[in-house]
């Protein structure tokens, strides 16, 4: 019996075969962006307020990111302009910030701002809120207890 | 025909009560954050939905080594392996979207180029990668084992997903429940409810990686007897013309 086909169909570049090539094409750009953007990034090193002028990577002649938490009664918002004081370990860095940053920035909360220093301010052109891993219920109690205890 | 059976339904409505559980003790039993107020609500969603995401792709990687070891289930395996990441590529899209907006309100920021958050784009973009690979092939049993091969690789991204946050310097804070010290920093009905959505989660999964598996094993056995049915045609046609002879 004979069962080779008896029209040969056109091979059919349909859709349905190619869009899963452009799709894992598109995929490993995608990737590859994203590995450019991460390690682009990673030229802002991360550093912790102690670190600045003395780690290497965090040069304060360069853009860089710097941790810290904000001082209590250091915080003051005048015309769009947000000013404080950072510290780590003992070691405080003002930052001066042109907006208001958003999350939940406050005092006492750890923050990572972006920008150059320049005589001796952080001039930052963005702020971020780094809050901790830990979960608390909100209630009066705990409110007065958090602020009590917050830059202790 | 239907791939729903008695288990798949049994396992559909507990996931439906348990997801209704969750719904109602994240909105109105749960307490907010003291620091973040009601954007900890996320959580709930957020945190399982990455649990499951890593659970669906390490089951896909299992499932990819059984289909290359054990070759008479080879296609068995695969179709797990397939629904898994499947569902696990939905649950991770979950995961960013819902940290994005997380982030919005906490950080001040939708997003940022940061080890945790750039290392979970990179595996969902992967497992897209995969999920687009296994549909290049038209030959089953080769699909299987090329998209086997992929996923015993890429799995191998979910550590370093997962300790991005220890291994840099990450606004992502570190883990709350599977952290190395082996401390629980979340208060009690949190806590619950956070296991509840990772129950809930977890069903919806099954659920669906079952009714995707069979769905898929439904469209082979349709193209085997689709094969099958043009041979007898083509053998009565045969028949027919020895018979006119």
């Amino acid at each position: 019996m004979d069962l080779t086909p008896r029209h040969v169909p056109e091979p059919r570049r349909s859709s349905r075969r190619l869009l899963p090539v452009v799709v894992a094409v598109l995929a490993s750009v995608i990737g590859l962006v994203i590995v450019v953007m991460f390690l682009t990034s990673s030229i802002d090193y991360y550093c912790n307020v102690d670190e600045v002028g003395v780690r290497e990577g965090c040069d304060d002649t360069r853009r860089v990111r710097v941790q810290g938490s904000v001082d209590e009664g250091s915080l003051q918002s005048r015309a769009g302009n947000t000013s404080f004081v950072m510290s780590f370990n003992g070691v405080s860095l003002p930052v001066n910030y042109e907006g208001e940053p958003g999350g939940v920035f406050q005092e006492c909360i750890p923050v990572v701002a972006h920008g150059r220093i320049v005589d001796g301010v952080l001039l930052a052109t963005r702020i971020e809120v780094k809050h901790s891993n830990e979960y608390e219920a909100e209630n009066a109690d705990r409110l007065e207890e958090a602020e009590k205890s917050a830059c202790s | 025909m239907t791939t729903g059976t008695a288990t798949t339904r049994v396992i559909g409505w507990i996931a439906i009560l348990t997801t209704a559980w969750v719904v109602v003790s994240a909105f109105f039993l749960t307490p907010a954050d003291v620091i973040q107020g009601d954007s900890v609500r996320i959580m709930y969603v957020h945190v399982p939905t990455a649990w499951i995401a890593y659970l669906a792709f390490v089951i896909t990687a299992v499932a990819s080594g059984c289909s290359l070891v054990r070759k008479h289930r080879t296609l068995g395996f695969d179709r797990v392996a397939g629904a898994s990441a499947e569902v696990g590529v939905l649950f991770m899209a979950m995961t960013l979207i819902t940290g994005s907006l997380w982030g919005r309100l906490t950080w001040g920021t939708f997003w940022q180029w940061d080890p945790r958050l750039t290392t979970t784009l990179f595996l969902f973009v992967t497992y897209v990668g995969y999920l687009a690979i296994r549909r290049v092939d038209v030959d089953p049993v080769r699909r299987a084992r090329r998209s086997a091969v992929i996923a015993l690789l890429a799995v191998l991204e979910i550590p370093l997903v997962h300790f991005s946050v220890v291994l840099w310097r990450s606004l992502h804070q570190e883990a709350s429940v599977l952290n190395t010290d082996g401390d629980v920093r979340l208060d009690g009905l949190m806590l619950f409810t956070l296991f509840s959505g990772v129950v809930a989660f977890t069903l919806m999964f099954v659920w669906l990686v079952m009714h995707r598996q069979r769905l898929t094993a439904l469209s082979d056995v349709e193209r085997v007897v689709g094969l099958d049915a043009s041979i007898a045609a083509r053998r009565a046609e045969h028949a027919g013309g020895v018979r006119a002879t």
